[in-house]
């Protein structure tokens, strides 16, 4: 009966990682994930219901998408500003595809470049161009957000105002800081890569679940987007 | 060995505490119990219930006896039978899958009808009656008669009672436990029950409670519900549909200009307490248990011997108002006395009880409740009015407020308010 | 059940493990937080206790006056959340940590540290909820907390506060287990050991897990909702810009209902261990429990409005959740039929774990009726918000949850402590809260039906519920004595309980391979698994001749370092068998300090003391991101 474990133990290929043996094979941290995106998606789910179930039951305005006269005469438009809301989604949804190609490049770490390289397959292997293109597209959308937030306020609705206000600050407001906190996760990953560079198995996963998550962040706005803006 | 005697013993004796109890509950001992077929309403919910009943017993039956049995039959004993190494049974598993769903069917049918049947809207000609919850107490509104009048309500038999009821703070929930299942009060919606008291019964009076959590008085906030003949309730709903019956402070009326162009002398205002003119339920013919025992909590006296002197005149044209008691609550034709705060107290007199089904009306309770309702009942919103006695809510003692002789006229106004 | 070498007990320090209080702040050891778990709950399961006994006081006669309405108010709510989310969540919390790994043949859970994160999280959450309550301030708007009573509005003072941050730590310490267990249970099996053979406590608790991930969400969203109300001024319960207060219900029962299948369904577990063991067959129908336990999980979601019969959702609406609720009666009545048959045919020692698991059957037969009694939604208009809806979940939850998780106590106490609880005392304790609790809730059907509404300080005479009161407070001082009687088992057994040995039972599953208390690398050997029953496959081969066997060429789990089952018996370090373990630290309660002080921060934004506030949330928030850093970048071991 063999005493030694550790030995024939899978070895230590980057810092302290043991490769334990797992019934799927697959990293802990993979599984975990995938369980935390769902207890999100409930998360939001009931942010988006009750969004849904107070549609229209606001007894004052501003709405989101008609106009409004108070009792005091002060006039208000249809509040929600599709053409620019587009746009912040069309930047996220490149985030996302700026994510993809971050993840890719990790992958890439270590393999050769092929002779005579065009200068894509060169920025394919740039993880912190891609990293960091992902941020700052994920900060763009911040910013659009911060500037709806603070016109909206400015036009009157503020999460005080009515059931409108409250419902829509909160459902997008934890959005937003979901993308914040997306944001931080990836300034760390550049970081590291950075100052040790990320490169194998275990650092692919990092980046991997990383990815996962802005790629949900990403769709839940899609859902936010379609259900709050685009349908009436 | 007395576990296996105990054990053997459990579900007959159940059993026997089962079909004892349902063969005690009479009305007299259980007053507010749900089995009784008063109303469509509850007739309805109790055969439902008795297929409940049944099949829950016959379930509870089989599956202990079972039990009770296996665990008997098949304990370890030396030189008994080793155990059998049974991993499953397919034909077994489906019989008692299929069973049960078949009981179930057999609950489920007659629930859905139920249900679409007892949620219907009401029949045409039905009463209206609007329950309007407050913490802690009921605002009962019969539109179509011109009534407002609080805690206490009244039902013709052999007529549809159609209840619309909504709240105007916290959720609070109507049940009148021997009319029927209960219906919630919730904020910004209105909710509908109806039903009808058979037209055998005999004039009655219930109890009823509010059975949605609602604050510190939610045990407190009671109704009695009385199910009156159908010229009892003419009757009754006629008076409480007039004006205050003594009211020194009404308007003079217009003088009529007679034909010879002479003005008549104005009438000199009502200074005398009429007599009450409306039915209301007799108080010699009250059941024991709608009569309130809820003892008057220590810490609070008054002089019982100020009531006789009180002066009805005084407690209407000074005490009302000094009191604030104008602030909330409304009397008909009292000029300013239109506050729905409070219960309505135009003919507060023809209650039986005060506070929402918590003390008794008479002279003494109503006294001590003007002078600190916060001690009598927790968390009431209504001030505290007597001089001099600790508010629990603000924590502090009372400078301003009505003495004991002021009081005393407060309560021979009220008790006029027949 | 014959054992290498005669047993003798063995404490940490025979396996080289730390000893003292700083290895407990810094254990990591999923065994240690167990039974951290399991202490803290039977306190607060104590403490729960003596509310229900001052609720009782009170209700012993009409107009009793022993306690105020406040007080009261207080009691019942307290009572309510202590029972659910400090006491039962957590002891079946305790059974999770220690049993899991175990029984799954692994050696720890997938995260230890945030596993020990999730048990410092609940206990500093537990503290926070339950000390308002010295100071007369508990939360008091019952522990479903309706809006709009707990709306600025209507609960203006700090108690509700009290109860919304509570309840949002306490979340964030169950989704982090429910991550960890997933995870374990997913990812960290033996070789051989499918789904289909994992051992059924490890199968219900899976199932629960998956119920917390999605169940924990809608209301964690339901309380953000009340807390910006409260500290935000927002609307969405606010009567005067129009909020509908049924959406706080449908949220909260969203998690409600699956709450109450996370609170049964790690006792169920235990009961379908227990049963076998002391029935000397296998459970009956193994592949239908688990389905069947699936089958609730995933009902569960599909009920939940059976609680808001009363509210007026409209006749189809009632129907579908009718007809739904009558449906998950099937699969959990196939259970009962299926522990039954394991008990037929069977040579039945009458044990204490035993007799409470009997007792859990028998006891929720009698819930589970009241229950179908319920479902019918006209019946339960008279049924709801009344003692009858009291019986019924209390013969659910004690006679239920409790019953099974003492089963489980007394099964596995040798196994966590190396000692057996004596049997004797046990019995006293079985007896009397068998007698004790049927004697405080059966008549709690009689008062319900017979028009005694919840909730009510106070009840008048002469209503016909005098007598059911009594006994029920009569019962309810008997359960004082009975649980007496478990403490002083449970304490003195750790001293003066008979030595355990590994199998104390003959039971089958892999927990019973290893030494009692298993040494703090659990097993010195992954073992390979070859059946459902592995340590019957071992000991005793003709009980599982039956079932499918598999052998090492045809498995499609392998781990090359695993070996067959086999007993282990040999006190060794973990250093001498070069077993990496784990670092004990104590950044995972750093962290939860962090964690928990940002919350506190927000309690004092009400009282317009917006600086105090700010410095208490952001000095927690560095302790969090601090500790977090720490513990991320530092090795695991």
């Amino acid at each position: 009966m063999t005493t030694s474990h550790t030995a024939a133990a899978a070895g230590h290929d980057d810092g302290h990682v043991h490769h334990h043996y797992t019934t799927t094979g697959l990293d802990h941290r993979k599984i975990a994930i995938w369980t935390f995106i769902g207890s999100e998606c409930m998360l939001f789910a009931s942010l988006i219901s009750t969004y849904l179930i107070y549609k229209g039951r606001s007894i004052v305005g501003p709405f989101p998408h008609e106009a409004w006269t108070s009792e005091t005469g002060q006039q208000f438009h249809a509040i929600l500003d599709i053409p620019v809301t587009s746009a912040s989604t069309f930047v996220l949804l490149m985030s996302s595809f700026a994510m993809v190609l971050a993840l890719q490049a990790v992958q890439l770490r270590g393999t050769p470049l092929p002779a005579n390289p065009t200068w894509w397959q060169r920025s394919q292997r740039s993880s912190q161009g891609w990293l960091l293109m992902t941020a700052l597209l994920g900060a763009t959308f911040l910013g659009f957000q911060a500037y709806e937030f603070t016109s909206f306020v400015h036009e009157g609705l503020t999460i005080k105002r009515n059931l409108f206000g409250s419902s829509f600050f909160t459902l997008t407001g934890f959005h937003g800081a979901h993308v914040t906190a997306g944001v931080l996760w990836l300034m760390t990953l550049l970081w590291i890569d950075r100052s040790r560079g990320l490169q194998g198995k275990n650092d692919e996963l990092l980046v991997d679940i990383c990815a996962l998550y802005w790629h949900f962040v990403d769709v839940v706005w899609i859902a936010i987007f379609t259900l709050i803006y685009l349908i009436r | 060995m007395p576990k296996l005697r105990l054990r053997s013993a459990a579900p007959a004796f159940l059993l026997l505490a089962v079909l004892l109890t349902l063969s005690a509950c009479g009305m007299n001992d259980y007053p507010n119990s749900t089995f009784n077929h008063t109303t469509d309403y509850n007739t309805a919910i109790d055969a439902l219930w008795d297929r409940l009943l049944w099949w829950g017993t016959l379930v509870f039956i089989v599956v202990e006896t079972v039990l009770v049995f296996t665990i008997i039959k098949f304990r370890k004993r030396p030189g008994g039978p080793e155990a059998k190494q049974i991993h499953g049974n397919a034909a077994l598993e489906i019989t008692w899958t299929v069973i049960p769903a078949l009981i179930l069917a057999l609950i489920a049918i007659p629930t859905i009808k139920t249900i679409f049947e007892t949620q219907a809207p009401a029949p045409a000609g039905s009463l209206r009656v609007q329950v309007i919850g407050h913490q802690w107490w009921w605002e009962f509104r019969y539109p179509d008669l011109g009534i407002v009048t609080a805690n206490e309500v009244y039902v013709p038999v052999g007529r549809t009672i159609s209840f619309e009821l909504t709240t105007k703070d916290v959720l609070h929930s109507f049940w009148i436990p021997q009319m029927g299942g209960k219906r919630d009060l919730i904020t910004n919606r209105t909710n509908y029950m109806w039903f009808t008291p058979s037209d055998t019964l005999k004039s009655s009076a219930w109890n009823g409670f509010c059975t949605e959590y609602c604050g510190a008085s939610h045990a407190n906030m009671r109704i009695r519900m009385y199910t009156v003949q159908p010229d009892e309730f003419e009757s009754w709903a006629r008076h409480q549909a007039s004006p205050a019956v003594f009211n020194p402070l009404a308007p003079a009326p217009t003088p009529v200009v007679p034909a010879n162009g002479r003005r008549a002398a104005a009438a000199p205002a009502d200074t005398t307490p009429a007599p009450s003119s409306g039915y209301i339920f007799p108080a010699d013919q009250l059941p024991a248990h709608v009569i309130p025992q809820t003892p008057i909590p220590a810490g609070i006296t008054f002089d019982d011997a100020l009531l006789a002197g009180g002066d009805a005149t005084r407690g209407a044209t000074q005490g009302f108002m000094l009191g604030g008691c104008i602030g909330c609550h409304a009397i008909g034709g009292v000029p300013g006395a239109v506050s729905t705060i409070g219960p309505n107290l135009t003919h507060v007199a023809s209650r039986h009880t005060i506070a929402s089904g918590l003390y008794r009306f008479d002279g003494p309770t109503l006294a001590r409740w003007i002078k600190n309702a916060r001690h009598l009942k927790p968390g009431a919103i209504m001030n505290t009015i007597g001089k001099g006695e600790y508010d629990p809510i603000l924590k502090s003692t009372m400078t301003a407020g009505l003495d004991d002789r002021q009081i005393a006229d407060v309560v021979a106004y009220l008790m006029s308010l027949k | 059940m014959a054992t290498i070498a005669a047993p003798t007990h063995a404490g940490a320090a025979d396996y080289g493990e730390q000893t003292g209080i700083w290895s407990w702040i810094t254990t990591v050891d999923h065994k240690r937080i167990g039974t951290l778990y399991l202490w803290t709950a039977l306190s607060f399961f104590l403490i729960g206790g003596l509310e229900a006994v001052i609720i009782r006081t009170q209700l012993m006669k009409p107009n009793m006056g022993f306690v105020s309405a406040e007080t009261y108010n207080q009691l019942f709510t307290m009572h309510g959340t202590t029972m659910v989310f400090l006491a039962i969540m957590p002891l079946s919390a305790a059974f999770f940590n220690f049993l899991i790994p175990l029984q799954i043949g692994a050696r720890d859970v997938a995260f230890p540290r945030l596993n020990a994160f999730s048990y410092w999280v609940y206990l500093l959450g537990g503290i926070f909820i339950t000390v308002p309550i010295l100071f007369q301030v508990a939360p008091d708007a019952g522990w479903f907390g309706y809006a709009p009573l707990t709306s600025p509005q209507f609960a203006p003072g700090p108690n509700i506060d009290f109860w919304v941050i509570g309840l949002q730590i306490l979340g964030v310490s169950s989704l982090a287990a429910a991550f960890n267990f997933i995870t374990t249970i997913i990812n960290m099996r033996a070789p051989g050991m499918t789904l289909m053979r994992m051992p059924m406590f490890t199968w219900m608790s899976f199932v629960v897990q998956f119920l917390l991930v999605l169940a924990f969400p809608p209301i964690t969203i339901a309380l953000v909702f009340l807390l910006f109300d409260r500290f935000f001024g927002t609307t969405f319960y606010a009567i005067a810009a129009g909020a509908d207060p049924l959406l706080w219900q449908h949220l909260f029962w969203v998690f409600g209902h699956p709450e109450v299948y996370i609170l049964i369904l790690p006792a169920f577990g235990l009961v379908s261990e227990v049963l076998p063991t002391f029935s000397k067959k296998p459970l009956f129908g193994y592949n239908v429990m688990v389905y069947s336990g699936i089958m609730i999980g995933f009902l569960g979601f599909g009920v939940w409005a059976h609680h808001m019969f009363a509210v007026g959702m409209g006749a189809i609406a009632d129907s579908i959740f009718a007809t739904m609720t009558m449906l998950i009666a099937i699969p959990t009545g196939v259970k009962i039929f299926n522990w039954i048959a394991t008990l037929w045919a069977g040579e039945i020692r009458f044990t204490v774990p035993m007799k409470f698991a009997i007792a859990l059957i028998a006891m929720f037969t009698i819930g589970g009726i009241s229950g179908v009694m319920h479902s019918s939604a006209p019946a339960d208009l008279q049924q709801t918000d009344t003692y009858f809806v009291v019986a019924h979940f209390h013969y659910v939850l004690f006679g239920g949850s409790i019953m099974g998780i003492f089963a489980g106590i007394y099964h596995y106490y040798p196994k966590m402590t190396g000692r057996l609880m004596s049997e004797k005392i046990g019995n006293w304790h079985f007896w009397l809260t068998f007698v004790g609790f049927n004697l405080t809730f059966f008549p709690m059907h009689f008062a319900g039906l017979l028009g005694m509404p919840r909730r009510i300080y106070q009840y008048d005479s002469g209503q016909g519920w005098d007598a059911f009161n009594l006994m029920s407070t009569y019962g309810t001082y008997l359960l004082v004595v009975a649980t007496l009687f478990f403490v002083w088992n449970f304490v003195r057994s750790r001293k003066t309980g008979a030595i355990a040995g590994n199998d104390p039972w003959g039971a089958a599953t892999l927990e019973w391979s290893i030494p009692s208390p298993p040494p703090e690398y659990n097993f010195a050997q992954i073992p390979e698994v070859a059946s459902r029953y592995p340590l019957w496959d071992l000991k005793d081969p003709a009980k599982t001749a039956g079932i499918e066997h598999s052998h090492a060429d045809s498995m499609t789990i392998t781990d090359a370092h695993a070996v067959p089952v086999h007993e282990e018996t040999e006190r060794k370090t973990a250093k001498e068998l070069g077993i990496p373990m784990p670092f004990p630290t104590a950044k995972p309660l750093f962290t939860a300090v962090g964690l928990v002080t940002m919350f506190c921060g927000l309690l004092f934004l009400r009282n317009d003391m917006f600086a105090v506030a700010m410095t208490i949330t952001l000095t927690g928030a560095a302790m969090l991101i601090g500790g977090l850093y720490a513990w991320l970048t530092a090795p695991l071991e």
